[in-house]
């Protein structure tokens, strides 16, 4: 169970983290763009980098603007810390890494979005570090795949893009018993929708490029530290129990306890592998959270609405949305996510592959990228573009069709975009009539 | 480190370094249902800077095994046992809140065993609401959400960190809520020596105090710090939790006086 604030979330997203600074009084967030901060003394410089006192160093490892947007993101989640990254993928490698070396195992949902399923089969095992796909909600597949060396179940919370949810709270069951943290990218449920740490989750990874940042201008990753696993008691990593060598033989555990993994990425990840957030997308993020929970209610109204519109059309042969009884995580879902399971959507079209081209050529509102979250919809053909790498298997585990489209439907108004889609639909069917 | 005592294993933090009792000796002593991580950014540099640090887990709490102590005076005896078992004969002792009382104990029992007497977000005494130890009873999460509700001052409530990226506020409850509260609520409530003990301090003392101080009012503190005739240093804009939330105020403040006492017993044998 997280709690870090005692303030109502719509407060913590417009406050946490930071009070006014005492030199100028900004109300805004200030952006500290430097790379480095003054010491007051040798020791003072000896003191920060022995974690004697907290404080910055050089923006690789933290920054202030960043350690505000860190902070609130914690704060939203429950987590007992956060640290931001370049982008969802960097935040996800950093714990991947920080969890697991050569030798070592990861039992992974296969409704994966494409990227990370590429990390995980390939870049990972080449590190030495192997992932063994399931169906992640199947009790006996999920313990079926655990093993002496594994090291985590990873999940989506929303499966990218067949939008299985998964059932934290049976994943959280199966994998405590074995000594297991649940590794949740929550992408596609920004804080508000879900109480993930609640439901399950031990870490969470979000790609803040998405709803949390809302508006498409900045990319960004975090992990968030559940600050609820008991890393001692798992017998499983000495990486965090035992000391550390080039931290002075530091023990994390035993020093920090419920943010030890937060402070491992601060100290070995942020350090070696850099993927540090820039303080200007901070600040754009930090932007984009202010507004989140108003923005994801009109997400959510919009999405039930295109649901039933959707569904309504004659040119649509299926419609797939986790708030549907026709998806099999729906129950689940109804479970987890109360207002509703996010604004993605997916749906087929007459016409078939060339159909669902058509659909999306002939969109003026929505835009066709490889983005989800913006305020804007967005449209993408997953099995020609995030998703064209994996093998028709992996396709088939991470719940694509040929006919798919993914929509992840904008606050615009909803009449506007119901003509743009309209529009498209009536392309698809002049294919689907050229074909027969 | 681990080490046993009254035959149990008890859990001691050491700093990041070895315990070396040649070094001058600095004791942390956490407060109610928290654990050593309350000292994590003193006893660092403590230890890096020339002492041997001992942060212990009371029995009972997070690392350290066996039963929690029912009572201040209980606590105060196991504190002498796990000095014996160390092997230290004397220590700069830092109490925050109910480890303070238990310093308090300490010091009636072994007051040569004091080379000096910190206090910090404390009182002689601390009363606590019944309502809050049946609550702890029946579930030490919600009576940690309270706790930490007033325990912590304005600026950690907004989620600021002296730490960058993370939230005091969810280490603590995590810690708490895991703890045994209601037995350490129920030992302050029931603890009414303090002043008595107060009056038997003839170690060199300090308060360190939190201006935003809901547990233990500032008032009560000022006191103590009063009637030890103690060095006073208060911390205007924090609240109880004060090795938390201004860690590096209270490593200047606690380090400043302890070089001093220090440098004044260098200066006595000396002479």
């Amino acid at each position: 169970m997280g709690r870090s604030s005692y303030y109502h979330p719509d407060t913590m997203a417009l406050h946490s983290g930071y009070v006014p600074e005492s030199d100028h009084g900004s109300r805004a967030v200030p952006i500290y763009q430097t790379t480095s901060y003054v010491f007051d003394s040798v020791d003072d410089a000896s003191s920060l980098f022995n974690v004697e006192q907290g404080g910055h160093i050089y923006s690789r490892i933290s920054n202030p603007t960043v350690a505000v947007l860190e902070q609130r993101l914690a704060a939203l989640e429950g987590g007992s810390g956060a640290i931001c990254t370049a982008s969802g993928m960097s935040a996800l490698f950093t714990t991947f890494i920080t969890l697991c070396s050569a030798g070592d195992h990861i039992v992974s949902s296969g409704q994966i979005y494409g990227s990370t399923a590429t990390l995980l089969r390939h870049t990972l095992k080449r590190l030495g570090i192997e992932t063994t796909f399931v169906s992640i909600n199947d009790q006996g597949a999920l313990e079926g795949a655990i093993r002496a060396n594994t090291k985590m179940v990873f999940c989506e919370s929303i499966g990218n893009p067949g939008l299985e949810v998964a059932n934290l709270p049976q994943i959280n069951s199966i994998a405590s018993q074995h000594g297991l943290p649940v590794v949740v990218d929550a992408t596609f449920a920004p804080p508000g929708l879900c109480n993930t740490i609640e439901s399950g989750a031990n870490v969470i990874v979000h790609s803040a490029t998405k709803w949390i940042g809302g508006h498409g201008a900045a990319v960004g990753g975090v992990v968030i530290d559940g600050g609820n696993f008991d890393w001692e008691a798992s017998g499983r990593f000495p990486e965090l129990t035992e000391p550390y060598e080039p931290f002075h033989g530091i023990k994390f555990w035993e020093e920090f306890g419920p943010n030890a993994l937060a402070m491992k990425i601060r100290a070995e990840s942020m350090r070696d592998i850099g993927a540090c957030m820039s303080p200007n997308n901070a600040f754009l993020l930090l932007q984009g959270i202010e507004t989140l929970n108003m923005r994801m209610k009109q997400h959510i109204a919009n999405t039930k609405d295109m649901v039933q519109w959707l569904q309504s059309q004659e040119q649509v042969t299926w419609v797939n949305h986790p708030d549907l009884p026709s998806n099999p995580s729906n129950a689940i879902a109804r479970e987890l996510f109360p207002n509703g399971a996010g604004s993605m959507l997916c749906f087929g079209v007459v016409g078939g592959r060339a159909g669902g081209g058509a659909f999306i050529d002939s969109l003026k509102l929505a835009s066709n990228l490889a983005n989800v979250g913006d305020s804007r919809t967005l449209v993408l053909h997953p099995g020609s573009t995030t998703h064209s790498r994996l093998t028709h298997d992996a396709m088939v585990a991470a719940g694509i069709s040929e006919d798919l489209i993914r929509v992840s439907v904008g606050i615009e108004g909803i009449k506007d975009i119901q003509a743009d889609f309209a529009n498209g639909l009536r392309a698809a069917q002049r294919v689907a009539e050229s074909q027969s | 480190m681990k080490l046993m005592v009254n035959g149990y294993e008890a859990h001691v933090a050491t700093g990041g370094k070895k315990f070396e009792k040649n070094l001058p000796t600095v004791l942390f002593l956490h407060g109610s249902g928290l654990d050593h991580r309350s000292w994590a950014l003193q006893t660092r540099w403590f230890a890096y800077n020339g002492f041997g640090v001992l942060a212990p887990d009371f029995p009972g709490h997070s690392l350290s095994k066996g039963a929690p102590c029912v009572t201040i005076e209980d606590s105060g005896k196991w504190l002498a046992d796990f000095l014996d078992a160390m092997g230290v004969r004397e220590a700069h002792v830092v109490g925050h809140s109910q480890g303070f009382l238990s310093a308090l104990e300490l010091s009636k029992l072994k007051p040569t065993a004091l080379k000096s007497l910190i206090g910090v977000g404390t009182a002689a005494a601390i009363p606590v609401n019944p309502m809050l130890i049946e609550t702890a009873e029946r579930s030490p999460m919600k009576a940690a959400d309270l706790m930490l509700q007033w325990g912590f001052g304005h600026q950690t409530q907004m989620g600021v960190s002296a730490t960058p990226g993370m939230q005091p506020i969810a280490i603590g409850r995590q810690i708490m809520g895991n703890n045994p509260l209601a037995v350490d609520l129920q030992c302050c409530a029931d603890y009414c020596g303090g002043v008595d003990a107060v009056g038997l301090v003839t170690a060199p003392s300090a308060m360190i105090l939190a201006g935003q101080d809901k547990m233990t009012p500032i008032k009560a503190g000022l006191a103590i710090a009063d009637h030890l005739q103690a060095k006073l240093v208060v911390l205007r804009n924090y609240g109880h939790m004060l090795p938390i939330e201004a860690p590096k105020q209270v490593l200047v403040a606690l380090r400043e006086f302890i070089l001093s006492v220090e440098k004044q017993i260098g200066a006595s044998s000396s002479s």
